[in-house]
């Protein structure tokens, strides 16, 4: 039940963020925009020059493009896993920070597969997909899941923040352009929280959570396997699928945690994102570390056991070639968060944004030794090949357009924190039910 | 200064000490000699003759085939000797000469030839020799059918130092089928005065899709004769059928997807597209309910405030 008073409370407290922009907001889009820029600039090198201004080659054909596919895209599934799960269990921490999970499930699927694009050494010839495309391809599975993911997100989005776009729509003293008061009027469908809409609200926001959950793990799954059903040492692994889901909800748990204190600290957001928040998602990360170094572990023990020669081959080059990233990725990125949120002093909110900060940079190494090592073993031998051709290395073209992706992610969260409240107001201002919040009255019992 | 003095002495004799041992070493690795071994071995397969000689180094950690070793095979009667020619030895250290039985080879005067395998060394590699005499002989093969029953004929003769042919007397001869990996021995006979020997074949053996199958009359490790082989083929034997194995076929290059991916795939996304179907018409839904309320502050033309 909706609590006018909190509502309007909320609204009030939240309007500034809607209604202006700060100069240090300001700054931060322009540098966003710069590097945006700097990314196009690459990107005109790319489509003038051709792909060997990139870093990839005859046998290393994906590079930091599909690593940062995979990264946006498990990111996304995070999101979508995390926001769906929260909103079904009706888990009561969930209503500060839904509306992030569910702005990461959306901004990154919209992003990844950008990058693909940016592979793709013919975009001309990219309308052959839908023109030619054969069912039993994994790329056409994942053109499919991918769109059908992204309609499924947009839908579960928009039944999200219906309510408190409405609220907009009716907040008197919100003080913005008549345009956006129309645009809200529109998108608000005329909700006025009949018990009628309600209901239907909340049966189609339910049947959407179900399915954002399912899709992700479907849709990741289908991307594990674009990976597995080849016979690539390294790749060919029948629990590529869930490692790749398990992996995409940790990363996407430690981004969700940085999105936390970034907004936290923006919009002084301090009595609504506690510590409680932080250790809630620190040890989903924590069970998620867990499951991830056992997928890991998992994986490279039975290739090493296997002594398969290009297997064996592959992972002489991790502990060689790749030593410290392999180190860093799957250890050092698995250990940290159990440190952190095992040792009850280490539980602080800085500590456990660092940890989450550590783990993406590790997940993403991971997808980093997942594509390129692999390509440097392949079966068949590499000869009369030029070393730079035989091995990779990223250009600046790849970079630049690698942190213009993070600009446009960054931007793009910037931009929907001001058109809706980062935070669900309209759940917010509901009174939480007893049980749950007895349940989550302290940060022990989550634990 | 004392103790200075020391530490270099001890360096100094250290260092004499390891240079004794390297140098001792080296000279040692220097004269490391090997010294391989042969064993020869004499066929005579119908129409030829097969010597291969078998080149290997024996140390404690095993046995070590000498490859490329350059093998001269020669072979010498009473009066003279006659090369035969060469062959380099395999990765497994066989060195194989082939002849025609026809060739003219020196033979003693028991009609023996002595072939010898020579291996001249080379390098740190000492020569090594073996020799293996042996009389020329011939076993042929035939084939008969009494009654219901088969019969394997062998007859097996000899060549004396003028030439002239006399069948060999009293010597075993084994009969074999040669099977996928070995011989299948189906029988052995003495062979009688005039030379020949009767084996029963009894078994049901398959052969090729003839039904064909190889029969071998072999006298082994004889000591006048060496190992003298006859063969022949007969179609005793059960036809081999082919049968094409069921392979999967790799419909993933067909042009039409396998049915199963069509059907997950359509369920798939009929399920979901449902869901989201119906997610949009409660959103259309709840457009409606606004329309007919007359409350709502759109229909009203109020301003939205609640």
């Amino acid at each position: 039940m909706e609590n006018k008073d909190t509502k309007e409370k909320l609204l009030r407290e939240f309007a500034p963020q809607l209604e202006k922009t700060s100069s240090a907001t300001l700054v931060w889009i322009l540098f966003l925009l710069g590097v945006i820029a700097w990314g196009v600039y690459a990107f005109v090198a790319q489509v003038t020059k051709g792909h060997i201004v990139t870093g990839m080659r005859d046998n290393v054909v994906w590079g930091i493009y599909i690593v940062n596919f995979i990264f946006f895209m498990g990111m996304s599934y995070a999101g979508a896993i995390i926001s769906g799960t929260l909103q079904l269990f009706r888990t009561e921490w969930r209503k500060p920070i839904i509306r992030m999970a569910e702005y990461l499930a959306i901004i990154s699927l919209l992003i990844g597969p950008g990058y693909i694009l940016l592979c793709i050494g013919r975009l001309d010839r990219l309308h052959y997909l839908a023109l030619f495309g054969r069912i039993q391809s994994p790329i056409t599975w994942d053109v499919i899941a991918i769109s059908t993911d992204i309609f499924g997100c947009l839908i579960f989005l928009y039944l999200s923040i219906l309510r408190d776009i409405a609220s907009l729509r009716d907040f008197s003293e919100l003080k913005i352009p008549a345009w956006r008061k129309k645009i809200y009027s529109m998108l608000a469908l005329g909700y006025t929280g009949l018990p009628e809409q309600v209901k239907r609200l909340r049966r189609a926001t339910d049947i959407m959570a179900t399915m954002v959950i399912a899709i992700a793990i479907i849709v990741y799954s289908v991307l594990a396997w674009i990976f597995s059903v080849t016979l690539q040492p390294g790749w060919h692994s029948t629990i590529f699928g869930p490692y790749f889901v398990i992996a995409a909800v940790y990363s996407g748990t430690g981004v969700l945690i940085i999105a936390m204190w970034v907004f936290r600290k923006v919009y002084r957001l301090d009595q609504y994102i506690t510590r409680k928040h932080f250790v809630a998602m620190g040890v989903l990360m924590v069970v998620l570390a867990a499951l991830f170094g056992y997928f890991t572990f998992s994986d490279y023990l039975t290739k090493w056991y296997g002594s398969e020669k290009n297997d064996e081959s592959l992972i002489r080059i991790l502990f060689t070639e790749y030593y410290w990233p392999f180190i860093f990725s799957n250890y050092v990125g698995v250990l940290i968060p159990l440190l952190v949120i095992g040792i009850p002093k280490l539980r602080t909110i800085t500590n456990i944004t660092l940890s989450a900060l550590i783990v993406i940079v590790a997940l993403w190494f991971n997808r980093y030794l997942i594509v390129i090592p692999t390509l440097e073993s392949p079966y068949l031998p590499i000869q009369d090949s030029r070393p730079e051709w035989a091995n990779y290395a990223g250009t600046w073209v790849e970079y630049a357009l690698m942190a213009a992706g993070v600009a446009l992610f960054c931007l793009m969260f910037t931009i929907a924190s001001k058109f809706v409240p980062v935070m669900n107001v309209s759940e917010m201002s509901e009174t939480p039910k007893t049980e749950s919040s007895e349940l989550f009255k302290t940060e022990e019992s989550l634990l | 200064m004392r103790t200075q003095n020391k530490i270099r002495i001890i360096f100094f004799f250290l260092l004499c000490f390891c240079k004794l041992v390297t140098s001792a070493q080296n000279k040692k690795d220097s004269v490391t000699e090997i010294t391989p071994s042969i064993t020869f071995t004499y066929l005579n397969s119908n129409d030829t003759i097969i010597l291969t000689a078998n080149i290997f180094d024996k140390k404690e950690q095993g046995v070590f085939a000498i490859k490329n070793a350059v093998i001269e095979f020669s072979a010498s009667g009473d009066k003279e000797t006659q090369n035969l020619g060469q062959a380099k030895a395999d990765e497994e250290g066989n060195a194989i000469l082939k002849l025609p039985v026809a060739t003219a080879i020196p033979k003693d005067k028991d009609g023996k030839t002595t072939y010898t395998a020579k291996f001249n060394g080379k390098g740190k590699f000492q020569p090594a020799m073996e020799t293996f005499s042996a009389k020329l002989a011939r076993i042929t093969v035939n084939f008969s059918k009494e009654d219901s029953l088969h019969f394997i004929l062998v007859t097996a003769t000899q060549v004396d130092y003028k030439g002239s042919v006399k069948p060999i007397q009293k010597e075993k001869v084994v009969v074999y089928v040669p099977r996928l990996f070995t011989l299948l021995k189906i029988g052995e006979t003495d062979l009688d005065e005039a030379g020949t020997g009767k084996v029963e074949y009894t078994m049901k053996l398959v052969g090729d899709s003839l039904g064909n199958i190889m029969v071998l009359a072999r006298i082994e490790e004889n000591d006048k004769f060496g190992n003298v082989q006859g063969q022949s083929s007969i179609s005793w034997g059960i036809p081999k059928q082919y049968y094409l194995a069921e392979r999967p076929t790799r419909e993933l290059w067909t042009p039409i997807a396998p049915i199963w991916m069509i059907v997950t795939l359509i369920t798939m996304l009929t399920g979901v597209w449902a869901h989201y179907i119906y997610a949009v018409i409660q959103l259309i839904k709840i457009k409606q309910i606004s329309k007919k309320n007359p409350e709502n502050p759109e229909n009203s033309g109020f301003p939205h405030n609640q």
